[in-house]
């Protein structure tokens, strides 16, 4: 249960390998009280989908200054959770709304799409593995 | 110790009052500006206050200013919770009035010493308040009785002349003196006469409204001011003090003993032409007239002619 989730592919070469969501630091960070995780695992699923669904309309209107709120607001969820990949491409996608580069955003919004794709499945599982 | 977080996004919220629940604070969660401004302007507000740069209604910089703008209130620590970290943006927050910053993500053991850190200071600012507080009691009432001081009285009793004036109302001045004190003195000791002095200070001032003024005017002096007051009751409300001291013995570290007073009055409606030098003085007089008619009494202060001056008639 410790270790992390990801199945991403790491390089050999490198010293430390940051993983897509270090589960066992968040762990840590909340003294291992999985009741907690739990409980943020779920306001996660909850307001990430909103979140998303909202950054795609804001793009499909080019409102990037909403885009660049709702995209800051994941940055920092994600983050709070230690979703590395996921955390990233938000900031990507915040940096590009900030810098109203409509084509970087684009392509930000479909690599934050992909973590999350990836990232989900793992979050049912840990709200499983608790559970149970 | 309450502390304040306000956090507009939910996960970030419920994840800092945890861990803060989890370090022994009293948590107020808010989720936008708006409602962090109503928590800390609340009766008993938290004097920690966490707060996420960016929410909606007002952001983090907005709930500075505002705090900051009372400065009446009671001092609050504020932190400013960001992703903002250039330096542009981090003076602006300290320019806005908030004590610390912090990056997110934040550690949480630096976040926990970063609040330790504005506990000590709001613990050295309550100090201060409270010797301020200390000092400024110090300087403007009497030691031994804790009644307003002879400058402080004076300057009361100048002041409620002159509203009396301009409101044509009637301002009583009582003084009154404790008879054969010196013998109490002599007899009992200075202890005694000390525990005479601050029975008698807290007799009169109960039994005067809320808004009336007792001081310590001299040795066994004391001066009341009754403001606002119908002229036809002065010298009823003066012969009340009086009988009141004298209708029960005063409680001493030895055995109670019976006090008398002398009471000279004057009603301000009396003294219109007159200074507040000359008021005391006419007060003085009738105070002196009481001793003289065999103390335990109550007498009226005459009007004289004011003094002759080259000025132009002088009011209080």
């Amino acid at each position: 249960m410790n270790k992390p989730l990801s199945d991403a592919p790491q390089s050999k070469n490198a010293v430390s390998v940051q993983p897509d969501w270090d589960v066992q630091e968040l762990l840590e960070r909340l003294e291992q009280d999985r009741v907690f995780l739990i409980e943020l695992l779920t306001i996660f699923r909850q307001d990430s989908d909103k979140s998303i669904t909202d950054a795609r309309t804001q793009l499909a209107n080019h409102d990037l200054p909403k885009l660049e709120r709702t995209a800051h607001t994941l940055k920092g969820m994600m983050r709070n959770l230690v979703m590395h990949r996921a955390a990233a491409a938000a900031s990507d996608l915040e940096s590009a709304a900030r810098e109203r580069n409509l084509q970087r955003a684009t392509t930000a919004l479909q690599q934050l799409d992909l973590a999350m794709q990836q990232l989900l499945p793992e979050v049912e599982a840990q709200l499983t593995e608790v559970k149970v | 110790m309450k502390i304040l977080v306000a956090e507009d996004d939910t996960l970030s919220r419920v994840m800092l009052q945890k861990s803060l629940e989890r370090a022994g604070y009293e948590v107020i969660a808010v989720n936008d500006g708006a409602r962090s401004i109503a928590a800390l302007h609340a009766d008993d507000p938290p004097r920690l206050a966490l707060l996420d740069w960016v929410m909606p209604e007002k952001d983090g910089i907005e709930v500075c200013r505002e705090v900051r703008s009372h400065r009446d209130r009671p001092y609050t620590y504020l932190i400013l919770l960001s992703s903002k970290e250039s330096k542009r943006e981090i003076v602006e927050g300290l320019e806005a009035g908030a004590d610390d910053y912090l990056t997110k993500p934040y550690d949480e053991e630096e976040l926990k010493a970063r609040l330790r850190t504005g506990e000590r200071i709001l613990e050295l600012e309550d100090r201060l308040v409270e010797a301020r507080e200390n000092m400024r009691f110090q300087a403007t009432h009497d030691p031994l009785t804790s009644l307003w001081n002879r400058g402080v009285i004076e300057e009361l009793l100048g002041r409620e002349i002159r509203r009396s004036q301009r409101e044509n109302s009637c301002t009583v001045i009582i003084l009154c003196d404790v008879d054969h004190f010196k013998q109490v003195n002599d007899q009992y000791g200075h202890n005694i006469g000390d525990d005479i002095l601050r029975g008698l200070a807290r007799r009169l001032q109960r039994s005067v409204r809320s808004y009336d003024m007792v001081g310590r005017f001299g040795g066994e002096e004391f001066l009341v001011i009754l403001n606002r007051c119908d002229p036809d009751s002065a010298m009823t409300r003066a012969e009340n003090l009086r009988a009141v001291v004298a209708k029960k013995p005063f409680p001493t570290r030895a055995n109670p003993l019976p006090v008398t007073i002398s009471v000279g009055v004057a009603l301000s409606n009396d003294f219109q032409q007159h200074n507040l030098e000359e008021i005391l003085a006419a007060v003085d007089e009738a105070l002196y007239s009481a001793k003289n008619a065999g103390r335990n009494c109550v007498r009226r202060a005459q009007v004289t002619k004011p003094q002759a001056t080259n000025e132009a008639p002088q009011t209080v």
